[in-house]
């Protein structure tokens, strides 16, 4: 597996050291009209954050006033340089942050690689990277929750998860985990869930029935949040906001 | 056919009374609900279930959402230096499971709360953020397949981190197979 050439991507805005300047160049409409004048200069002071009191922040960008967000713009730069030096996250990258390894293949991260990839140009820039983990915040809505992780297992995008999808799903996993299950186990383990969810038994599993299965099992979404950034946010009701901007 | 006991909020009636919960910080804690339902219900007089209880069996989905793949606190890793929970497979009856997690923890100065098939485990000597306090809880993949989840709900995470490797240790000879990422995928 070859590392894509930046050179390959029509991005060319330069990276900036300031958090609050790289801000002001992505297309993070909320952010830009709500940081005050004194915000958008280079001096990338860890100031009282404004946007505690600001209504009007987004602070989609993970509140990029101050030392808090800061912290995940320094991962984000950490994650953006480690293979292909150009600021922006590349699959090797994302795979190795992951799994420590730049070249392990996994159908999951593959799929929230693609989710994370707004603009589908193969790469995950800063605004993509925070638009996309602010569904995993704690406080995020679980309906933001539960639409993404639909994303994640319609494999093949086609608007239903069907059931080949889950049992593939399912096979990746136990193959990830090393486990070894005979293929009627496998195929219970699929038939339970899929029975359960696909409540009138058409085969598929749509976006209302996944809402409903979801509600009677709300475990399924504990990937979905992340403690952490609860402690590396200020803003928490602001950064949820954004969510009306996307799509 | 499974029914609703794939359900993770566990409806099992069972009493505690005078059954105190220790307090415990619950900042980080949004996916123990589930946990402490179970552990709570000394308010409910309910009669104990003379039925024979079976571990929570995961469903597919569950049982996906447990990829590294789909686990993106990896990204904060280094950030976060030590794992707040963990997992592992065993091919053991829970029964015995359960029994082995106690028998491992109170040696290693452990309180052991039982509910079917989540513990509560307390370190009676508090440490640098208080008493550390983990759960733990074993889920059913196939019926000769569990996976146990150990999680730190209260406490130290590098506290924490040094109980699981005591911990697993002691039970090297169930565990069949560990999620341990750093052991797995280090290249």
């Amino acid at each position: 597996m070859g590392c894509a050439s930046s050179k390959q991507f029509s991005r060319s805005a330069p990276v900036h050291e300031d958090p609050a300047v790289l801000a002001s160049q992505t297309s993070c409409e909320h952010l830009m009209s709500s940081l005050p004048p004194s915000h958008t200069g280079n001096d990338g002071a860890a100031a009282d954050c404004v946007t505690l009191t600001d209504p009007g922040c987004c602070g989609c960008c993970g509140c990029l006033c101050g030392s808090h967000g800061e912290r995940l713009y320094k991962l984000y730069k950490k994650l953006s340089f480690s293979i292909v030096k150009d600021g922006l996250i590349h699959k090797e990258e994302f795979q190795l942050a992951l799994f420590r390894n730049s070249n392990r293949a996994n159908l999951f991260a593959d799929r929230v690689f693609d989710l994370f990839d707004l603009k589908r140009n193969g790469v995950i820039d800063f605004e993509e990277f925070v638009r996309s983990l602010s569904v995993f915040h704690p406080k995020a809505h679980i309906s933001e929750k539960t639409a993404f992780a639909f994303k994640l297992y319609d494999l093949r995008g086609t608007g239903y998860i069907e059931k080949e999808e889950l049992r593939e799903m399912v096979l990746a996993l136990l193959d990830e985990f090393d486990l070894c299950l005979s293929e009627s186990t496998v195929e219970t383990i699929v038939d339970n869930t899929f029975s359960q969810a696909d409540s009138n038994g058409d085969g598929r599993i749509d976006p209302e029935k996944w809402e409903e299965f979801v509600k009677k099992n709300p475990a399924t979404l504990r990937n979905m949040s992340l403690p952490y950034l609860q402690d590396i946010t200020m803003s928490l009701p602001s950064f949820i906001m954004h969510s009306e901007a996307s799509d | 056919m499974a029914e609703n006991n794939n359900s993770r909020n566990i409806r099992g009636r069972v009493v505690q009374k005078g059954y105190k919960r220790p307090e415990f910080d619950e900042q980080y804690d949004t996916t123990l609900d589930d946990v402490d339902a179970v552990f709570n219900d000394s308010e409910e007089h309910h009669v104990t279930e003379k039925k024979e209880e079976e571990p929570v069996a995961l469903n597919a989905f569950e049982l996906i959402s447990m990829s590294a793949g789909l686990n993106l606190g990896n990204l904060f890793d280094s950030e976060q230096e030590f794992k707040r929970e963990t997992r592992f497979t065993s091919k053991c009856p829970p029964k015995e499971i359960v029994r082995k997690i106690e028998e491992a923890a109170k040696p290693l100065g452990f309180d052991v709360q039982k509910k079917n098939y989540k513990l509560r485990l307390e370190k009676v000597k508090a440490g640098r953020k208080g008493n550390l306090n983990v759960a733990t809880e074993i889920l059913q993949v196939a019926p000769s397949l569990h996976m146990v989840e150990v999680r730190k709900a209260k406490g130290d995470t590098l506290e924490f981190h040094k109980f699981y490797k005591n911990l697993s240790k002691t039970l090297k000879d169930i565990v069949w197979k560990s999620d341990d990422v750093q052991m797995q995928y280090a290249a």
